[in-house]
């Protein structure tokens, strides 16, 4: 009994996700011209540029961070470079000040002595006279054209108030930062597509690039949960404000190398959506927020909770059927056989065929993302990790963000964590 | 700006989608119901060509009445059923339906091996077990019973072993209760025609099964590890 009615819960779950993805895949082939057509967009004016680099205890990444920044295509009179240092402990602030005196006209150091990611970039948001605006963290590269690519949305689509990069992994090497080349793979398409409606879900860290202009009508970032890029996009969302992805501007990250940062980033970043969500509860099923509002907000805030039932129900199974399994050997002995091979034992449930369905769709989008960006990653070496791993990844720091976001538990030490695992 | 002419596509989609899975599942299952169907309709027919044979025992010799692979065959087909109620659910139609005409034959099968074994005194003589079990929560044994007799049944070639469900409205289980007298303790078992209560483990069964049984086991399995002499 209990089996058939958490079966049956399953059904609407399997439904919702299976039209979320087929409502992405439409839009983004019902715009793949579109698409296509921002790949050629080009640059007349170049608008003064500041990008914030904020710092805490950055030394190892900081100098790659600023060569990336230099090496940017993009004319150096117009662009500046703001390092922020947050406190630290090591010689970033030492590497920062060795960049400024070698770029005296690009790069600028600031010292933010209150503690948080957010004041260290409003103190560069007070300085800058820039036209646009963004933010690189120190452990985050990009791309020589990066800029270039972005600036070309924002002269074309004079609607657009942020336009978002297209992130990878740098350099993969452990199983978690394999795993994450997937998970930010499904990110790039994920973003595109949701930019078709209007929706996209967070302007990231590393290089979101804004019109200052929004920052002077919605004010600068918060501490909102220790995820103010998530809060800053719904308060962009709530003003109505235009957010865009520009697909060909590559950023590369360095993901959590350990399984303990990895899950600790995931529960920081879990933990923010469902508190700034909930902060911003006016936005849901509101026609005004367009999509956003209406749709992809509300479906991602159910998928947290259905998705830990989803885990729940496929655990039960595993367990129940590896109950079995012992059970037998309990009885008999341990007896192996050589599996012979029969159709008729076929799983051809309707949930079988709706999942096969749903994987079908899912490497598509994986697909899709590889080919939209213009650095092709290694799927085939990568996906192992992620097909074995990341679903029994979710659902701990997924279980334990809401248990943490409705027991109202304090997660400063998260911020440590994640940052000691990183490198 | 929402479009509703598109999530209106999308829904359509994502039900048509569906829909096809759905329509998938219940004709790959009505396949796999008839493929059940059809192996049990060919052993019925084997079961028939035999029981002719039989009768005409006067006239044709012993040995050429083969019946040995239709329990084997009762086997694979009882794991498909098996496998087809745990999919379907054991009050859907179709697998009452196979699991009635799945023990008319095992019933059949059953006495004419009887006859036969009794009859042309067969070398291997098959040793019987008849199983009752339940399926409704009322027997929490019979699982591991069930494990116990299929790791039997690969031990012991020579073994039969047919199993019924208790709760099948079928007159002829009805018979089988009556003349073993099965009571509701489940699981039961009737071992060369004694009948025995409660989960029983490998090791008691194999106290209950007769001397024979084992001795060909050991044979057999003597047989295939002995290693052949080599000649000077």
């Amino acid at each position: 009994m209990i089996e058939q009615v958490s079966q049956a819960l399953m059904f609407p779950f399997l439904f919702l996700s299976m039209y979320f993805q087929v409502l992405l895949l439409f839009s983004f082939f019902e715009n793949k011209k579109k698409i296509k057509n921002e790949e050629s967009l080009t640059v007349t004016r170049y608008p003064t540029v500041t990008i914030a680099v904020p710092c805490w205890n950055e030394e190892k990444t900081l100098g790659g961070t600023i060569d990336s920044l230099l090496a940017l295509e993009y004319p150096k009179d117009k662009l500046r470079i703001m390092v922020v240092d947050n406190n630290s402990s090591d010689s970033t602030v030492a590497i920062a000040t060795e960049y400024s005196k070698q770029y005296p006209d690009i790069v600028e150091v600031y010292v933010e002595k209150k503690q948080g990611k957010h004041h260290a970039v409003n103190l560069a948001l007070e300085k800058t006279l820039a036209e646009l605006f963004g933010c690189l963290d120190a452990d985050s590269f990009v791309a020589p054209k990066a800029l270039l690519t972005i600036v070309a949305y924002f002269e074309h689509h004079p609607e657009a108030k942020a336009v978002t990069p297209c992130i990878h992994i740098r350099n993969p090497k452990t199983f978690i930062q394999r795993l994450q080349a997937i998970e930010y793979l499904m990110g790039v398409f994920l973003r595109k597509a949701f930019g078709q409606l209007d929706a996209i879900q967070v302007t990231p860290g590393p290089f979101s690039i804004f019109k200052k202009e929004v920052f002077d009508q919605i004010g600068g970032y918060r501490k909102a949960h220790n995820t103010e890029d998530y809060e800053i996009t719904l308060r962009m969302h709530k003003n109505r404000l235009k957010v865009m992805n520009s697909h060909k501007a590559l950023v590369y990250t360095v993901g959590p190398s350990t399984l303990r940062g990895y899950f600790y980033q995931r529960l920081r970043w879990a933990r923010g959506f469902l508190e700034n969500s909930l902060d911003y509860k006016e936005l849901f099923f509101k026609k005004e927020y367009g999509n956003f509002g209406m749709f992809t907000l509300p479906m991602a805030f159910l998928f947290v909770f259905y998705g830990l039932y989803a885990a729940f129900f496929a655990f039960y199974t595993a367990v129940s059927h590896y109950v079995n399994v012992l059970d037998r050997w309990a009885s008999v002995g341990i007896h192996p056989k050589i599996p012979t091979f029969d159709f008729f034992y076929f799983n051809t449930t309707i949930t079988a065929f709706v999942v096969m369905v749903m994987f079908t769709m899912f490497l598509i989008t994986l697909y899709l993302g590889n080919e939209l960006s213009d650095d092709r990653q290694e799927i085939y070496h990568n996906f192992p990790f992620f097909f074995f791993l990341y679903p029994i990844i979710v659902p701990f720091f997924l279980g334990r963000a809401v248990f943490d976001t409705f027991t109202k538990r304090k997660n400063e030490w998260v911020l440590q964590d994640t940052k000691n695992s990183s490198s | 700006m929402i479009d509703t002419k598109k999530y209106l596509f999308t829904f359509f989609v994502t039900v048509a989608i569906f829909t096809t899975a759905f329509f998938a599942s219940t004709y790959f299952s009505s396949k796999r119901v008839e493929s059940v169907k059809s192996i049990q309709d060919t052993i019925a027919i084997d079961i028939l060509s035999s029981e002719t044979q039989f009768d005409l025992l006067k006239e044709v010799p012993c040995q050429n009445v083969n019946h040995s692979m239709l329990s084997l065959e009762l086997n694979i087909i009882g794991d498909k059923l098996s496998h087809t109620e745990n999919e379907r659910g054991e009050n859907d139609e179709d697998v009452v339906y196979l699991k009635k005409y799945y023990s008319l034959l095992q019933v059949k099968d059953y006495l004419l091996s009887k006859k036969l074994a009794e009859k042309c005194g067969a070398i291997k003589k098959p040793v019987f077990i008849i199983y009752f079990y339940s399926n409704e929560g009322d027997c929490p044994d019979c699982k591991k019973e069930g494990y116990v007799l299929t790791r039997l049944k690969e031990k012991y070639p020579e073994l039969r072993v047919y199993s019924f469900d208790y709760n099948l409205d079928l007159s002829i289980i009805d018979s089988l209760k009556a003349i073993y007298r099965v009571e509701s303790a489940l699981p039961a078992l009737v071992v060369e025609d004694k009948m025995y209560t409660g989960y029983k483990s490998i090791e008691d069964m194999e106290a209950l099964l007769p001397d024979t049984l084992k001795v060909a086991e050991l044979a057999s399995s003597t047989a295939s590890t002995t290693p052949t002499k080599k000649t000077k």
